[in-house]
């Protein structure tokens, strides 16, 4: 049975900076830059929030459904780090939102980076087990940024947005390799989300968990199937990208460990690199980061003839995942109607001075309040600025503690 | 050589060859000597590589100077 993704999009704000804006702006040392290998970072506008992103990237995906189509979607989940509420989930405003079907499973997951990876192998897992013939289950991994001058290198590295995932048994876009995966998980405190309104974190321990638990997750899949060689049995890979720089170690690391070589650059370059167009232009799309790099792959990959992808998603805190899929010509035909170098391209280009304009309503944007009112229109400027052809879903408040929104006409 | 010597060796070489002419000083953490949070990957991993040493890299996670990398490491080779 072929099952796996059927539809994919990302939705990465209206606006972004340059990170060389941002590094110039906070008198940060340009030399770290090289490492980073980043070129922008997208950047919330007080008006979006997990609700906002989430419905903003699946729209697209839900429009292109049949009425008979979109009925089949038995399963919504958010996956998200950027919570709203302990009890209500994201997924019931963006069920709202989307306009889905009553008859439907609203859930929302957490572990970080991670949990989207969960949700969609266990939607895969759901619908390969036939017990609801041609379902379908939309996973969305929505976040927003919760960074300022005191993360530091952190800071030009964040993104924000949301990846929709629609899984089903017509994987258009991804054919999972079922079966084909390894775990690796433990307690750890590398980062996290203590309140609303900060995020801590400890620059080594994420990278060392995130590498090490890499090098396991890939023992474990290697156990699982058979003849697997790192160097020979993945076109492409595609990985959870908290920094281009970080992926490049990654590979790196794994070239040295399952391909006995140091020297790994032309191998990064031809089976990675195309992975990292979007990331690099976007920044950490936290829980949906590998499906940002998959996007990227699919778009910039060589893929006539089909070709065979490894994909790793890493959530602090931690868990993880290696598993693969095949995408061919028919995956890149789906995922260009979506135009996603395109809608990369025209989110507006803020200074630095309106970047820290907008700033303190992003830092702000989960606290709950009882009743809020966001002015929209106080941010004409910067949406004036944003190349948009369709309706935007934004935030214009909370009544009684209910987030509040209307759509956006352009 | 004492193990202790083999691991100053290792470390050396390890720092040098991701920042050359870095002035390395034990009481130090590697991001003292201007190491990113990829270089101070790179550095570990040549390390580890020199000495022939295979150990996760969380367990570097709160080591705090070079002085208690080269105690540390001194363990493993021994």
């Amino acid at each position: 049975m072929n099952v796996g993704i059927e539809a994919l999009n990302v939705y990465c704000g209206l606006a972004q900076i340059p990170v060389r804006t941002l590094f110039e702006g906070r008198g940060l040392d340009q030399e770290r830059m090289g490492n980073l290998m980043m070129d922008n970072r997208s950047v919330g506008l007080p008006f979006e929030d997990p609700v906002t992103n989430a419905v903003n990237a699946a729209k697209p995906v839900v429009d292109r459904l049949t009425e008979e189509q979109k009925n089949r979607i038995e399963i919504v989940i958010t996956s998200t780090e950027s919570g709203l509420d302990y009890s209500k989930s994201v997924a019931s405003y963006v069920h709202e939102h989307l306009g889905l079907s009553r008859n439907c499973r609203v859930v929302e997951v957490k572990q970080a980076c991670y949990a989207a990876t969960a949700a969609v192998q266990l939607a895969v897992g759901y619908v390969a087990s036939g017990v609801s013939p041609g379902a379908k289950a939309l996973v969305i991994a929505t976040d927003v940024a919760l960074v300022d001058e005191r993360a530091a290198y952190a800071e030009p590295a964040m993104g924000a947005g949301a990846a929709a995932v629609l899984v089903s048994d017509d994987p258009r876009v991804l054919a999972v390799d079922l079966g084909a995966f390894g775990n690796h998980s433990y307690e750890t405190m590398d980062s996290a989300r203590p309140s609303p309104s900060f995020d801590i974190a400890d620059s080594d321990r994420s990278l060392f968990a995130y590498l090490d638990c890499l090098t396991n997750c890939f023992e474990s899949y290697r156990a699982k199937v058979e003849d697997v060689d790192f160097a020979t049995t993945f076109d492409y890979l595609a990985m959870h990208t908290p920094f281009a720089g970080m992926v490049k170690a990654a590979h790196r690391k794994l070239m040295r460990e399952f391909a006995g070589s140091a020297s790994a650059e032309a191998d990064f370059t031809r089976r990675v690199l195309p992975s990292l167009t979007y990331p690099s232009r976007v920044g950490n799309l936290c829980s949906g980061s590998v499906y940002l790099a998959l996007c990227s792959l699919i778009d910039n990959g060589a893929l006539d003839g089909g070709a065979r992808v490894g994909l790793y998603s890493y959530g602090s805190g931690c868990s993880s995942e290696f598993f693969s899929g095949l995408v061919d010509r028919g995956s890149a035909d789906e995922l260009a109607a979506m135009r996603i170098g395109e809608h990369l391209a025209g989110r507006c280009e803020l200074t630095f001075e309106e970047y820290t304009r907008v700033l303190p309503g992003n830092l702000t944007c989960l606290v709950p309040e009882q009743d809020r009112q966001v002015d929209v229109a106080a941010y004409d400027d910067i949406v004036g600025r944003a190349h948009v052809e369709r309706d935007l879903l934004v935030n214009t408040g909370t009544k009684d503690y209910r987030r509040t929104y209307e759509w956006l006409s352009r | 050589m004492t193990a202790r010597e083999k691991v100053w060796s290792a470390v050396r070489e390890g720092i040098t060859d991701i920042l050359p002419g870095a002035r390395i000083e034990g009481d130090l953490h590697l991001r003292d000597l201007g190491a990113d949070s990829v270089d101070r990957v790179e550095i570990i991993l040549g390390v580890l590589d020199r000495l022939g040493v295979e150990e996760p890299l969380s367990s570097f996670s709160e080591i705090p100077n070079i002085n208690a990398l080269v105690d540390f490491l001194v363990e493993r080779v021994r």
